[in-house]
């Protein structure tokens, strides 16, 4: 028997370039909203499991706080910086175009902390938020992925969402709500200032809050909750499906930044319409 | 014993193709083979962390595949891992390492614990490194605790993915004697993933040859290292020139 008759008998006919064949065409867009479906499936699977180990998951001591820490604390320059800038850019601006119609600026601090309680300090912070806590969050879960620490997780029968998403969730919604919180107060303290040096308004004139009544609260409160729980949920999703090497990794970060903004952009307009409705405008 | 039935898996390529194989209890199984020829996939599907395309897993009579996660999670009580990459968590110190899958799947008390982490530390030579970050150990010391880990439970069922890799020859044949003597001692049932033929086949009782995906041998070590298949015979007497 020659060496090519053994070779063969032994394994067998392998086609080598069995690669399954990219769809084009109208199979591709099929393709390609199949795989949104699927894609959204698993993203609601994911947070489902999130708030059932909320409830019912191991504690582990310090974990919460860590992340706290890591959430919160290290974002905070990065989001005050932000929210100080866009606090001073807003009300020149506002206080610019509403000089060209009215000549009174005495209600553009309750317009500005209407505004920023209703929307802005929650949708802007957390966009900064989703770039700076997602992309890391991403990176984290999916570094483990590809070292198959994850992997390891699910052998000693730790749900990697219960270990590693969970305390980020909660961490999460704690930390996006106090952040925002200051971060819209020092937002309003910039803009105070710009008004005084500006247009000169008075800071006792500029801090008024006859515009801000309990709907503003609640959907203001209602955002950076919601907004807490999206990014760690969708960018703990897309660590979780880190495919690859480090190269992997690079894309579920940026799957993460991506798709965690889109998630507050949406939640955004969800929130916004519910509590128009609810309130009023 | 681990009993695989027309296992199929793809990854936009075909990975496994149509692998059935049996592994008897209470038996050294390795398995060699090129680099991408799916030894790696095969022990992830083992322990149900990869569901293949087709067929079927049994482990000592149970249907790994069919499995609920609460079932598999308790399943995976029975299974010891090493994986290729040692998979050492990086934010728990080597102590916290070995001990973590006792405190994860027995309740047991912590002096016991730290007994038994201590005592799987000694036997793959790294005394004293308990406070130790896997950060600051070599490749070869990462592999060690990684050994560690993978049989601090005395799991009847041991999965083994390059245990050897990275480490001198002394080491590795230390290794490979430790793991045959706790396999001998407990009686698991152990699949192993080598590169390193020489030492492991000093150590196996059967051995599998994958290549492309499929399983082109199957028998104990000795008709291994006496099979005039070229494939087998060129790669486990590592000859330059052949059909691999």
């Amino acid at each position: 028997m020659t060496t090519e008759q053994h070779a063969s008998s032994s394994v067998g006919n392998i086609d080598e370039d069995a690669y399954v064949k990219a769809p084009t065409g109208l199979a591709a867009l099929g393709a390609g909203a199949l795989e949104f479906v699927v894609a959204g499936r698993m993203l609601y699977s994911v947070f489902v499991k999130t708030l059932y180990y909320t409830v019912r998951g191991v504690r582990r001591p310090g974990a919460i706080a860590q992340q706290m820490y890591e959430i919160g604390n290290r974002s905070m320059v990065f989001l005050f910086v932000v929210m100080g800038f866009i606090g001073m850019i807003l009300v020149y601006q506002a206080g610019i175009q509403t000089k060209r119609v009215v000549p009174d600026l005495s209600l553009l601090g309750a317009t500005f902390l209407e505004l920023l309680v209703r929307d802005l300090a929650a949708s802007i912070g957390a966009l900064m938020l989703a770039t700076r806590v997602g992309a890391g969050i991403a990176a984290e879960i999916g570094s483990m992925v590809v070292t198959e620490q994850v992997d390891a997780l699910r052998m000693c029968a730790a749900d990697p969402v219960d270990y590693l998403l969970k305390p980020r969730f909660i961490a999460s919604i704690v930390m996006t709500t106090v952040l925002i919180t200051l971060a819209a107060g020092v937002a309003f303290g910039t803009g105070m200032w710009t008004g005084y040096a500006f247009f000169d308004i008075n800071p006792r004139t500029f801090v008024n809050m006859s515009m801000v009544d309990a709907g503003d609260l609640t959907v203001g409160l209602t955002k950076c909750i919601a907004y807490g729980a999206a990014i760690p949920v969708v960018s703990g999703y897309c660590g979780l499906t880190t495919f690859g090497g480090s190269e992997g990794v690079g894309w579920a970060t940026t799957r993460a930044v991506v798709n965690s903004s889109l998630s507050v952009i949406i939640l955004n307009f969800f929130i916004s319409g519910a509590g128009f409705l609810v309130f009023g405008g | 014993m681990i009993e695989l039935r027309g296992i199929v898996k793809s990854f936009g390529r075909p990975v496994l193709r149509d692998i059935t194989m049996h592994v008897p209890a209470g038996c050294l199984y390795g398995l060699i083979g090129p680099g991408a020829s799916g030894k790696s996939v095969l022990l992830k599907i083992v322990t149900g962390l990869m569901r293949p395309d087709a067929g079927s897993v049994h482990i000592d009579g149970r249907d790994v595949l069919s499995m609920t996660d609460l079932e598999l999670q308790e399943f995976r009580k029975r299974i010891g891992m090493l994986f290729q990459n040692n998979a050492l968590f990086d934010f728990m110190t080597v102590a916290e390492n070995i001990a973590f899958p006792l405190r994860r799947l027995f309740d047991l008390p912590e002096p016991e614990i730290r007994e038994r982490v201590a005592e799987r530390l000694a036997c793959v030579s790294l005394p004293g490194f308990e406070g130790r970050m896997p950060s600051g150990l070599s490749g070869g010391q990462k592999k060690r605790v990684g050994v560690a880990r993978a049989t601090v439970i005395q799991a009847p069922i041991v999965l083994y993915d390059e245990p050897a890799a990275g480490l001198d020859p002394v080491t590795s044949q230390k290794i490979f004697d430790l793991l045959r003597a706790e396999q001998q001692a407990s009686g698991a049932t152990v699949l192993m993933v080598s590169s390193d033929l020489d030492r492991m086949l000093t150590v196996t009782d059967r051995v599998g040859m994958m290549y492309k995906g499929r399983l082109i041998f199957d028998g104990t070590t000795a008709e291994a290292y006496a099979s005039d298949d070229p494939f087998v015979h060129q790669f486990v007497h590592g000859i330059p020139e052949g059909p691999l």
